[in-house]
């Protein structure tokens, strides 16, 4: 069963809700934090069917945005129950609530749309496609809803259903609010009814009648009238505009005129047509709704649902037959002025090229295929349906937007103080861990001494261990590094050693050991250097997972050169992995960026596949030559 | 023909023509009446004094900016996008520039008329109110929400502590970077320590002392900190280089311990008030609106 449906706008309000078994706030949030602000994960395209789904702690949600109005529609509900509907239902409540309440949601500087009457719309939408779901006995029921209760013709001997005509004719337009539950009116109605009603409009006018059954007999309709399935057949317009004109005289309803009930039966047969079409031409019309709401509520709200549905469908489709109408010359040059002066709302086709442009320029940078593709649509997503600011071009416009992506994708989702942390981390009595893998040749031991001198400047004492037990002179090169840092560190105040095995050992024992060793000796952080792998080589990134459960480092930070071109993505993603389940990169330091001037694509493109921040940027050769990553000016540097 | 034929446009401006005196005439009249509509017309779009609404995500931001407007609290989520809101302070309280007016002045409602601007506080999202802070036109005051339950433990205290410094610090900037001698206008900052109604939150006076300790602890490790990527790369624009170079700490030049009275000096008053949303007892933002009445 559905748990709890939410309709939220972007700034965080819920407009309406309802719940049916209350949910956590938490999961909402969840949602909203995971799929989009973090873009954790993708959300499909549209029109691949079925709406994205997100799971979380035993729920599943699904949910569907109208982005032009800055609305969310969340369906949540148990990940054990499967719902088919919940597609329908999003898509539908999404159309009524929008057709609804558009007016009151384009209203600036407020957060308050005053939609207390949606609740029966969407209890009705839940009904019935419920109910349609259910199959076969479905059917049978959804046909009862649609045709009315079958006393169409004249239902003078129908007690109820004049009484709730008399009641009900002046009844406001929307006003529905009071019968939010109608379910039972046509189940009750329906067995009494419709034998009685034939007998009666056989004898009340059988010229009448005869006629219009030759009619649909015509029509190829139902060839055994006097069942009560062709009566139930007969669709509730008919029914209800014989209502509108009836007469009460002092013995019940007056013999109507015959023409009128020619013409009811042309409605009738326009009906039959198709339900949408039916459904077109009856909107217009007064009559149809007013004698709707004659019969009882539950169809009125159908009814009036279905326009609104219908209403919003066809405001998808003119659009693009406009356009089509309109079409050549004049349509291109007012495009072409308005892509000047701005102003236009922006469609698909409008972003394809500079889309592409866009594409091959962040190419150029040295992003990753697959980040610029993920870029491009998540800008894409935004822009669609969007309207240019005055004076700005398409291509502005796309390039402020696409800034602000890159903004979002860099900007670490929580602080990266490594000075604070250790502190956290000390006062509870242990040494602070720091191990740092990597690709062969990225430049590990360098930044591992880099971030080391970074220590010894906040005196710190350090402890470096060699876990690369692998390369020849790996050992002798942190040697050399942890002489120089001594000597640079002797007037700071911070102290550095090694804690070296040899070649050949476990790496991962070697690391065991140093933090043990850390801990007797008082030193406060420890530095694992590791062995470089090539992260394709499955037995060399196994012993990872080892690695990470025996140190167990409080931050593992990859080095990833910024040379390196799409292999990035392949390369985060592997090592993000290598550590088993429950453990993964805390962060990445970029070597080498000063060799690749402004092509720090490799940035996007790492932070991109697996959403790990980049801590540290390799500036030069120096061991001052580490920096925190400055989000906007690598903005500014991959849109120059 | 040359201008200074007999029957040139020129001649005929100056001749005494009807037509001439004609146009002169409608020109004298109508350029004061269309000068008079065109600056009317750019003078009308009042400016509402703002509020901006910052904090670190689930303070309470949202749920206040919608208590704010109408005085009930609606449910609400993580925000992913800025709200505004134009609201009037609500009856009991009174704006400091109408103290003297009576309820019946017209002008009496304008005086209470604000916008107050709600903006997301997740960590990506930040770039919204910080946009807002660098060139806060309107702004009479800056309302920190913080949540006085999670201060009382380290990260939480962390997360807020480090979103005000930056806050702060943004101020400081704005003033000391003033090119004119009298100052920027003042912006007073009002942290407001939410979720009072919860067993674990800490009182408005320790959530101050909590706060200005920790602000302090970041100014610190933000001093010691590595440098900015931005002139390695070569991609920061000439403020980025300017701020490289003059490295600017929170309060007296970043001495000591920090404390709120710093802020003064360079024209930001802090006070620290608490208060609650939600509760079982109904929503307690007196304090708060009392606040924004002063400013108003």
């Amino acid at each position: 069963m559905l748990d709890s449906f939410e309709i939220l706008t972007t700034s965080g309000v819920v407009l309406w809700s309802h719940t049916y078994v209350p949910v956590g706030a938490n999961i909402i949030n969840s949602l909203i934090r995971d799929v989009f602000i973090e873009e954790r994960i993708q959300p499909q395209a549209e029109d691949a069917g079925s709406k994205p789904t997100y799971r979380k702690e035993g729920y599943t949600l699904k949910w569907t945005a109208a982005k032009d109005l800055g609305l969310i529609f969340v369906a949540v509900y148990q990940s054990l129950v499967h719902m088919t509907w919940i597609d329908k239902l999003l898509d539908n409540v999404r159309k009524l609530f929008t057709g609804l309440y558009e007016a009151q949601l384009k209203k600036e500087h407020t957060s308050m749309v005053d939609c207390s009457k949606f609740g029966p719309y969407f209890e009705r939408q839940v009904q019935e496609l419920e109910q349609s779901a259910d199959g076969a006995t479905a059917s049978s029921s959804t046909s009862v809803k649609l045709t009315p209760p079958s006393s169409t013709e004249n239902d003078s001997a129908e007690e109820s259903a004049p009484a709730q005509n008399l009641q009900r004719t002046q009844r406001p337009l929307y006003d529905t609010s009071a019968d939010s539950t109608p379910v039972p009116t046509p189940d009750t109605s329906r067995p009494t009814t419709p034998a009685q009603s034939h007998l009666l409009t056989g004898k009340a006018r059988p010229g009448g009648k005869l006629s219009r059954r030759d009619r649909k007999k015509a029509a190829g309709m139902g060839s055994a009238p006097v069942s009560s399935g062709d009566e139930a057949s007969i669709k509730r317009k008919g029914k209800g505009s014989a209502k509108r004109n009836r007469v009460w005289g002092d013995f019940g309803a007056e013999e109507e005129d015959p023409s009128m009930v020619l013409d009811y039966s042309q409605a009738d047969l326009r009906d039959e047509a198709s339900e949408n079409e039916a459904l077109e031409e009856i909107k217009p019309e007064t009559w149809g709704r007013k004698t709707g709401k004659g019969q009882f509520v539950l169809k009125d709200l159908d009814e009036e649902m279905d326009a609104i549905i219908a209403e919003q469908n066809a405001k998808k489709e003119t659009p693009a037959a406009s356009t089509g109408i309109v079409g050549s010359s004049l349509g291109a040059i007012g495009g072409l002025f308005r892509n000047v002066v701005g102003g236009k709302t922006l469609t698909k086709e409008d972003l394809v090229k500079p889309l592409k442009g866009m594409e091959e320029h962040l190419l150029k940078k040295n992003v990753a295929r697959e980040a610029v593709v993920r870029l491009c649509e998540s800008v894409e997503r935004d822009l669609i349906g969007l309207k240019t600011g005055s004076f700005t071009t398409i291509e502005a416009t796309l390039r402020t937007s696409m800034e602000k992506a890159l903004t979002k994708i860099l900007t670490p989702t929580s602080s990266l103080d490594l000075l604070r942390e250790i502190q956290t981390v000390n006062a509870g009595g242990r040494p602070y861990v720091l191990s740092i893998v990597g690709v062969n040749g990225v430049g590990k031991s360098t930044n591992l001494s880099k971030i080391a001198f970074f220590m010894l400047q906040n005196h710190h004492r350090v402890l470096i261990a060699a876990a690369d037990t692998f390369r020849s002179g790996a050992v002798e090169q942190l040697r050399v590094h942890v002489r120089n840092l001594k000597e640079l560190s002797k007037r700071e105040g911070g102290e550095v050693d090694l804690f070296e095995k040899g070649y050949g050992k476990d790496a991962a024992n070697i690391a065991a050991d140093a933090v043990t060793y850390a801990s007797k000796n008082n030193f406060n952080v420890v530095l694992i250097d590791t062995a470089g792998r090539r992260h394709n080589d499955q037995r060399l990134m196994s012993s990872l997972e080892k690695f990470g459960k025996l140190a167990n480092p409080d931050k593992i930070l990859m080095v990833g050169e910024a040379l390196v071109g799409s292999d990035s993505v392949a390369q985060a993603r592997n090592f993000n992995a290598s550590f088993g389940p429950g453990r993964g990169l805390d962060g990445f330091i970029i070597s080498k960026c000063d060799t690749v001037g402004d092509m720090v694509g490799t940035l996007v493109s790492m932070v991109h596949a697996t959403g790990i921040p980049v801590v540290f940027l390799g500036v030069g050769q120096h061991y001052d030559d580490l920096r925190g990553l400055n989000v906007s000016s690598v903005c500014r540097l991959l849109m120059s | 023909m040359a201008w200074h034929d007999k029957d040139s446009w020129l001649t005929a401006a100056f001749a005494p023509n009807i037509s001439t005196i004609l146009i002169s005439f409608l020109v004298a009249i109508t350029l004061p009446i269309l000068l008079h509509r065109w600056i009317y017309r750019r003078a009308t779009p009042t400016t509402l004094p703002t509020f901006l609404l910052i904090g670190p995500s689930g303070a309470g931001k949202t749920a206040l900016a919608t208590l704010i407007e109408r005085s009930s609290v609606v449910p609400t989520h993580t925000s992913t996008a800025p709200l505004s809101i134009e609201t009037l302070l609500p009856e009991p309280y009174v704006p400091a520039s109408a103290h003297y007016r009576s309820a019946g002045d017209p002008a009496y409602e304008r005086a209470r008329r604000f916008l107050l601007l709600d903006t997301p506080g997740h960590g990506k999202l930040r770039h919204f109110a910080t946009k807002e802070l660098s060139n806060p036109e309107n702004v009479r005051g800056i309302i920190f929400v913080v949540d006085a339950a999670a201060v009382a433990d380290s990260a939480g205290l962390t997360e807020s502590a480090e979103y005000l410094h930056d806050v702060l610090l943004s101020l400081q900037k704005r003033y000391t970077g003033a090119k004119t001698s009298k100052g920027p206008k003042e912006i007073p900052v009002l942290i407001a320590a939410n979720k009072l109604d919860l067993f674990t939150a800490l009182p408005a006076h320790l959530v101050k002392s909590h706060l200005e300790k920790a602000v302090s602890a970041v100014r610190k490790s933000r001093a010691k900190g590595l440098k900015d990527s931005a002139i390695a790369l070569g991609g920061g624009d000439e403020n980025a280089i300017e701020d490289d170079r003059e490295n600017e700490w929170l309060g007296e030049g970043g001495e000591g311990e920090f404390e709120f009275r710093q802020m003064e000096e360079v024209g930001t008053g802090v006070v620290v008030r608490g208060g609650n949303v939600l509760g079982d007892g109904g929503a307690d933002v007196k304090a708060w609106f009392e606040w924004v009445g002063e400013q108003l």
